[in-house]
């Protein structure tokens, strides 16, 4: 599983990280434009992520905007909705309006922070990605 | 509901959303219970609340309530698809209970911060076999089975945030010695080692590292810190480089204290208070970084971007501006402080508009009487909407009655019919949590002792088989009364005397010595219950004085009547508001007292030759034929320069409870709205009063405690 990890906060980035690199490789932005750049570039050299985790709060752009940024690209290519890569969100803001505006801009899960690791580990197999 | 306030937005919205909607479902349930069978808008209606639960149980990984929610759609589709004939309709309405109980306990667990750990395989084994059972009935009567119910596993998931309901507040003051060199780096890195177990820290000063004159403000005034943290104190004691430090208080907050940051809590002492149950979460932290956005607009993507970040700062938001917002939800005790705050005002306006300075002869005082008249119309309206704002409909209270009186019916094997009336009657909240418990037991205590053991005997009394009881809601003149009657054998007079002589509760006193409304009373006294079974419901003895103790706390009353092989009645009469009342206030001598307007009955002006002195030196009233009990104030509470003659005194005439006692009084002052203060603790208790009050002119009125006055006439 490779894993594109944006978070600007740097213990909860460490924590991810090292969390998310027992499953495979992580890739790690500190804003949502790098993330962006990050996504795109990945693609372009053909090797997409599986997962991309994405803190709301962040410089540049926040969560929702690179959320909504992959999904459009992703229009843009036709990519067939299954192989869409998964999106989790991670962070603190979960109110419902932000949980469910997340789910319309079409991640896939959405994760309270601090992060229950077993539910989070729960859902990465839901998904099939371990 | 979720009063303990879960400060995890998703979670809450669930538990909100799921248990409204089970509440739905047992209504329905509840309702139909005693029909044949469910009709299509019902079936649908479960069907779709089955699934609406499996669906956000699923989102939200609470696998348990998921499985068990998904069999019992199952059921309902295949009764909605196929419309089977013969559904065992009481096993039905068991099944979806036990499901909706299942739900339900999961929840409270989730809500309280623990694992849903509950163990689903019985009830969907149990649920499975039901529809192996159905489906076969379903082919028996040869319709055709529906292809299977498609279920669709949910693709989005929402992981909520680890709970940890045990998070502790601290405030941390190091005082460093005067010498210290670079005491703010010194105090960085206490910031820095306590981070590490921190769920949130805040201090003060806040710009340690950049400003080197915060050092010298440190070693003045102490280095101050606000930790959340679940670490005990030794463990934080440990973290701190204690080497230059001269002194290091740590105290226990609140999650209050907490949510008000540094500013307020900075200097002032802080009472030891035992540890809270602080109900938030880590991510309740008040963190400055979450934005204190408008609820009714939408947010869009971009509202989230860090903006910049100062040193030492919180970071900043694109939408941090303040909005309108359309619905808040506030906590209780902020309602509870604006009513207290109310209560204030309506004393000061009474301070200034009878201000001893207005009486002044000669002043003119027509513009100062209109923007009086203004005023007090503003108060009251504020008075009102604050009333209104704390109004919640009964409603709830009498769903959680039906349930029980389903529950208890099915157990004891009684058939019984629950008739509600008035569930919309709008009751304050504090009032609605004191009545829950005290209700129930009366509903209780009617299924169980009130309907007839055996339907047999209601027969052969000319009753319908069927037992009913009517649970009864209304608003009148200030009051609300909720009832709770059954057509059952009513209360035996000579056993009720029988038992509670027996009990020892009575001395030597004949049964003719009490009015029938006294016997029935007995039945609240503590220990006493004529039922010789304890039952698993009731019987015990503890209840109903436990009832009557929680009514009287919130000053209401109970009130019983009976018809002996007719039926019982069980009255809570309880204030609609418990902090302002409309008193009378009165004069004896130099003292003020202040009589609720409700229990007054008249006031008269009587000639000596009305009153009739026992040998024994007491006094009673002859009024139009009736005798009443006769109290001077001034002799009951030894004031002096009043009114001992009482052709020149008023007599007034109160009752509570049915019961009636006149009293002296020297004057009427007028009537006016008072708000109800308890007798300080330093004064021992008097008899006859209830609490105090202050008057426009700053003096202090004793309110009359009627009830007091009354049993305390009755002891002498």
């Amino acid at each position: 599983m490779k894993t594109l990890l944006a978070e600007d906060d740097f213990a909860s980035r460490k924590f991810m990280d090292k969390y998310l690199s027992q499953f495979g490789e992580c890739d790690v932005t500190v804003d949502g434009e790098e993330a962006v750049d990050a996504f795109m570039m990945a693609l372009e050299a053909d090797d997409p992520y599986d997962l991309v985790c994405l803190d709301v709060m962040m410089p540049v752009l926040d969560g929702y905007q690179v959320l909504k940024a992959i999904r459009d690209i992703e229009a843009g290519n036709g990519t067939p909705k299954e192989d869409r890569v998964k999106i989790i969100m991670t962070t603190a803001l979960n109110e419902e309006r932000n949980v469910k505006m997340a789910f319309e801009l079409g991640c896939e899960a959405y994760s309270g922070k601090p992060i229950d690791v077993e539910k989070f580990e729960q859902v990465l197999k839901k998904m099939k990605l371990i | 509901m979720a009063e303990e306030f879960n400060t995890d937005g998703m979670l809450d919205m669930f538990l909100f959303e799921s248990t409204q909607l089970l509440e739905k479902l047992e209504g329905i349930i509840l309702e139909k219970q005693d029909a044949e069978c469910f009709d299509d808008s019902d079936i649908n209606e479960i069907f779709r609340i089955m699934h609406t639960i499996k669906g956000s149980s699923g989102i939200m990984l609470f696998e348990n309530i998921t499985k068990v929610a998904h069999k019992l759609e199952d059921v309902f589709y295949y009764l909605r698809e196929s419309r089977p004939e013969n559904v065992p309709h009481l096993e039905l309405v068991q099944k979806v209970l036990a499901v909706s109980d299942f739900v339900n306990a999961e929840m409270d667990k989730i809500r309280e911060g623990n694992k849903s750990d509950g163990d689903e395989k019985e009830i969907v084994a149990d649920l499975d076999a039901f529809l192996k059972q159905l489906k076969g009935e379903i082919k028996e009567q040869g319709i055709k089975l529906p292809r299977e119910n498609k279920h669709e596993e949910p693709t989005q998931f929402y992981i909520a945030p680890v709970a940890s309901p045990d998070s502790l507040f601290y405030r941390i003051v190091i005082h460093y010695r005067n010498d210290t060199q670079m005491s703010n780096i010194r105090a960085y890195s206490a910031t820095y080692a306590l981070k590490e177990i921190a769920e949130d820290l805040l201090y003060s000063p806040e710009d340690i590292i950049s400003n080197e004159e915060s050092s010298e403000v440190i070693l003045s005034e102490g280095f101050y810190m606000l930790l959340q943290t679940k670490n005990s104190k030794e463990d934080i004691l440990a973290l701190i480089d204690s080497v230059e430090a001269e002194k290091i208080d740590i105290d226990q907050i609140t999650a209050e204290q907490f949510g008000k940051g540094l500013a307020e809590i900075n200097h002032e002492p802080i009472m030891p208070e035992q540890p809270v149950q602080a109900a938030e979460t880590p991510t309740a932290a008040p963190a400055a970084e979450v934005p204190q956005t408008d609820k009714s607009k939408p947010i869009a993507p971009g509202d989230y971007v860090v903006k910049s970040k100062e040193t030492g700062k919180g970071k900043t938001l694109a939408k941090n501006q303040p909005k309108q917002q359309s619905i808040i939800s506030v906590s209780i005790e902020k309602m509870d402080a604006l009513m207290d705050l109310i209560g204030e005002l309506v004393i000061s306006e009474a301070v200034v508009l009878q201000n001893p300075d207005l009486k002044v002869p000669g002043l003119e005082l027509s513009n100062f009487q209109k923007a009086s008249g203004q005023l007090a119309k503003i108060t009251t309206e504020l008075q009102e909407t604050i009333m209104s704002m704390r109004m919640m409909p009964l409603t709830n209270t009498f769903q959680k009655m039906r349930r029980i009186v389903f529950d208890v019916s099915r157990k004891l094997g009684k058939e019984i019919e629950l008739e509600v009336i008035g569930e919309n009657t709008e009751v304050d909240k504090n009032i609605i949590e004191h009545i829950s418990d005290p209700l129930m037991h009366l509903v209780r205590n009617s299924v169980d002792h009130g309907i007839e053991e055996n339907a047999d005997d209601r027969v052969a009394a000319g009753k319908p088989a069927k037992g009913t009881i009517t649970l009864e809601a209304k608003n009148e003149g200030g009051k609300v009364y909720i009832s709770v009657k059954d057509d059952g054998k009513g209360l035996n007079k000579e056993k009720l005397y029988a038992k509670a002589k027996e009990k020892g509760l009575l001395g030597t006193k004949e049964i003719t010595d009490f009015t029938e409304n006294e016997i029935y009373r007995f039945i609240t006294l503590p220990g006493f219950s004529t039922k010789e079974a304890v039952t698993e419901y009731s019987g015990r003895g503890v209840g109903m004085d436990v009832v009557v103790k929680n009514i009287q706390g919130i000053g209401g009353r109970l009130e019983i009547t009976s018809q002996e092989g007719e039926g019982s009645e069980m009255t809570l009469i309880i204030p609609l508001t418990l902090a302002i009342v409309n008193g009378i206030v009165v004069k004896v001598g130099n003292s003020s007292f202040v009589i609720a307007t409700s229990s007054v009955k008249q006031f008269v002006r009587l000639s000596q030759d009305a009153i009739v002195t026992e040998p024994s030196g007491e006094e009673y009233i002859i009024l139009r034929g009736t005798y009443y009990p006769f109290i001077r104030l001034n002799k009951k509470y030894q004031i002096e320069d009043s009114q001992e003659d009482i052709e020149n005194g008023i007599v007034v005439i109160l009752e509570h409870e049915g019961k009636q006692i006149c009293i002296l009084i020297d004057s009427l002052v007028q009537e006016q709205e008072i708000v109800v203060k308890p007798i300080p603790p330093y004064i021992k208790k008097v008899r006859g009063l209830s609490g105090c009050t202050q008057l426009g002119d700053g003096s202090i009125a004793l309110i009359l405690d009627i009830a007091g006055l009354i049993e305390d006439e009755e002891r002498s």
